[in-house]
């Protein structure tokens, strides 16, 4: 009798309704942003000085959208192409050293060196190397991206399975085919690691790149700057919200690509 | 180096497969040099099933990488069909299973067992190469080709690494220990089928294990190794008719070996204690 009525309730205690699991997964973080949303409602009406209200932020940005959308426009160039260059540069460097042991022997005290030293100090220099265009800016970018893409991938191209490294022996691959079918396809969980760590990084180079040198080329991080040190606090806000959205954008990209390109790495996900 | 095969061998008059003579393979630095292989000859002739059992650590499977050329003896010598190891893989006449099966997690079981006719197309010329999927059904995974590895049991992933390394038709298949990581049940059904397998596609085979029953039941011989260091200690004849199956297992004939061959089993682990 019990029985039964177990197997009764248990299947429609798995299969809630759509809208119970969107309530589920939605719920809870929506509660949580207008929590904060009041907070911050709260204190700004109380100390304008250091809040803006969340509806002056708004209107700033509906007030003047050209102007936020050329500055965003510059600084997801500087991520797309700063850090698609680093990206690619480090995994480069990354099968380059993997596959000639001699190049990381030669360079890796290099890069060492480079990434200990802080970025924020190393961008003025850049400034007065190459001007106030856009070239310093996609050197920052690149290189804060650079070293997690490049470690990790190494680390992915190592990590091979030896007994597959075995059985490919014995077949007596060459190197390209090893590379090819095994160590390449073998690394990218290694490589979205990377990524995943790169991402919010390269908009964190950005800004910075544009902290330091906010002439005439535009950019998000030089309007946060700008308009700080004129106190305009609703444009500062409204542009450390798009450089946030454009952080939220890029790790969301992110993950949909991973899911296509890595399907074989979470074993569940092949099930269905 | 060419020193005759030894006379033990010369049971087994005709073509030989493989010919291990006198292999010595020490590990470690110069002050601490431990001898892993003494001295080890072998002979398996075309077509053979030569199993290797011993103690945990006496070098069996030292012995087979020595033999798949992934590791290089520091003396004596390997011939496969008259080539050394090297040349033997350049040729693909190697097919090796792992332990653990080693199917590439990106591919399905199909795509998985033609890698090996998919790499190094050079030496697939004049070769008897097999369809992949009719191996597959052969090995009871004809309704699993489209699948990841991941979505198979550990026994039909390790069938899955055997097919891989039949299908290339090679010379040799070197197999060490492919069925440890089963469960005792799932262990015998995987042995029957090798068994199946093996009957009508008669290869030479190096077979590494630690199950003496697996041993008699599909070998033609058996070679007890000793440890410390690793050399061979006995060579014990298996005249069980074949085909065989699992009626084998019931017969007085298979306990008095397997008698046997445990006491012998017994005896070398005894004096490696003392
Ligand atoms: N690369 C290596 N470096 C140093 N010592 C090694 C190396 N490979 C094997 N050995 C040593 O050689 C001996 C034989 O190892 P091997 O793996 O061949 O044993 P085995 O007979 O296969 O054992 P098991 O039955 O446990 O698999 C062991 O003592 C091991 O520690
Ligand atoms: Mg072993």
């Amino acid at each position: 009798m019990s029985s039964s009525i177990a197997a009764d309730v248990a299947p429609k205690a798995k299969t809630a309704s759509p809208m119970a699991r969107l309530a589920g997964d939605w719920l809870p973080p929506a509660i949580t942003f207008v929590v904060v949303a009041v907070l911050w409602q709260v204190v700004a009406l109380n100390n304008p000085y250091v809040l803006p209200t969340l509806e002056s932020i708004g209107n700033s940005m509906a007030g003047d959208p050209h102007m936020y959308w050329a500055n965003m426009l510059v600084t997801c160039q500087e991520i797309v192409i700063g850090a698609g260059a680093g990206i690619l540069f480090g995994f480069l460097l990354a099968v380059a050293m993997s596959e000639l042991p001699i190049i990381e022997k030669a360079i890796m005290p290099l890069i060492v060196v480079i990434m200990v030293t802080p970025v924020v100090a190393i961008a003025p220099a850049l400034v007065v190397a190459f001007g106030f265009g856009m070239l310093p800016k996609y050197i920052v970018t690149g290189l804060v991206v650079f070293f997690p893409m490049l470690v990790n991938s190494l680390a992915g191209l190592r990590d091979v399975d030896q007994k597959a490294l075995d059985v490919f022996k014995t077949l007596h691959a060459s190197r390209w085919e090893t590379f090819r079918d095994l160590r390449l396809p073998g690394c990218m969980p290694f490589v979205f690691a990377g990524l995943r760590i790169a991402m919010p990084l390269a908009v964190v180079g950005a800004a910075v790149a544009e902290f330091v040198a906010a002439g005439q080329q535009a950019g998000l991080g030089s309007l946060v700057t700008i308009s700080a040190a004129q106190a305009d606090l609703p444009v500062t806000w409204a542009s450390i919200a798009l450089l946030c959205l454009l952080g939220v954008v890029l790790v969301s990209l992110l993950a949909l690509l991973r899911k296509r390109v890595l399907w074989w790495s979470d074993a569940d996900v092949i099930g269905r | 180096m060419s020193a005759p095969a030894q006379a033990s061998s010369d049971r087994y008059p005709g073509e030989a497969g493989v010919e291990v003579a006198n292999i010595t393979k020490s590990f470690g630095p110069d002050e601490a040099r431990v001898t892993v292989l003494n001295g080890v000859s072998l002979t398996i002739r075309k077509g053979e099933f030569v199993s290797l059992i011993g103690p945990s650590g006496c070098g069996k499977s030292t012995l087979l990488k020595v033999v798949a050329g992934l590791s290089d003896a520091d003396g004596g010598k390997v011939s496969i069909n008259g080539k050394s190891a090297r040349e033997a893989s350049r040729e693909k006449a190697i097919g090796l299973v792992p332990q653990s099966p080693a199917l590439l997690p990106w591919r399905t079981i199909l795509d998985n067992v033609s890698l090996p006719i998919s790499i190094n197309p050079g030496a697939n010329a004049g070769r008897k190469l097999r369809d992949p999927k009719e191996i597959l059904t052969n090995f009871g995974l004809g309704k699993a080709i489209d699948r990841y590895p991941a979505q198979l049991s550990g026994g039909m992933q390790q069938r899955a690494a055997i097919a891989r390394a039949f299908v290339f038709d090679p010379e040799i298949l070197l197999m060490d220990e492919p069925f440890s990581a089963l469960d005792e049940m799932n262990r015998d059904q995987q042995r029957m089928g090798l068994l199946d397998f093996w009957q009508s596609n008669q290869k030479s085979v190096l077979f590494v294990t630690h199950s003496v029953p697996e041993a008699i039941i599909l070998s033609d011989r058996i070679v007890l190794m000793a440890a410390h260091p690793g050399r061979i200690a006995e060579i014990i004849d298996v005249d069980l008719p074949r085909p065989r199956n699992e009626a084998l297992y019931a017969t007085d004939a298979f306990r008095d070996l397997e008698g046997y061959v445990r006491n012998a089993l017994r005896k070398v682990m005894e004096a490696a204690h003392v």
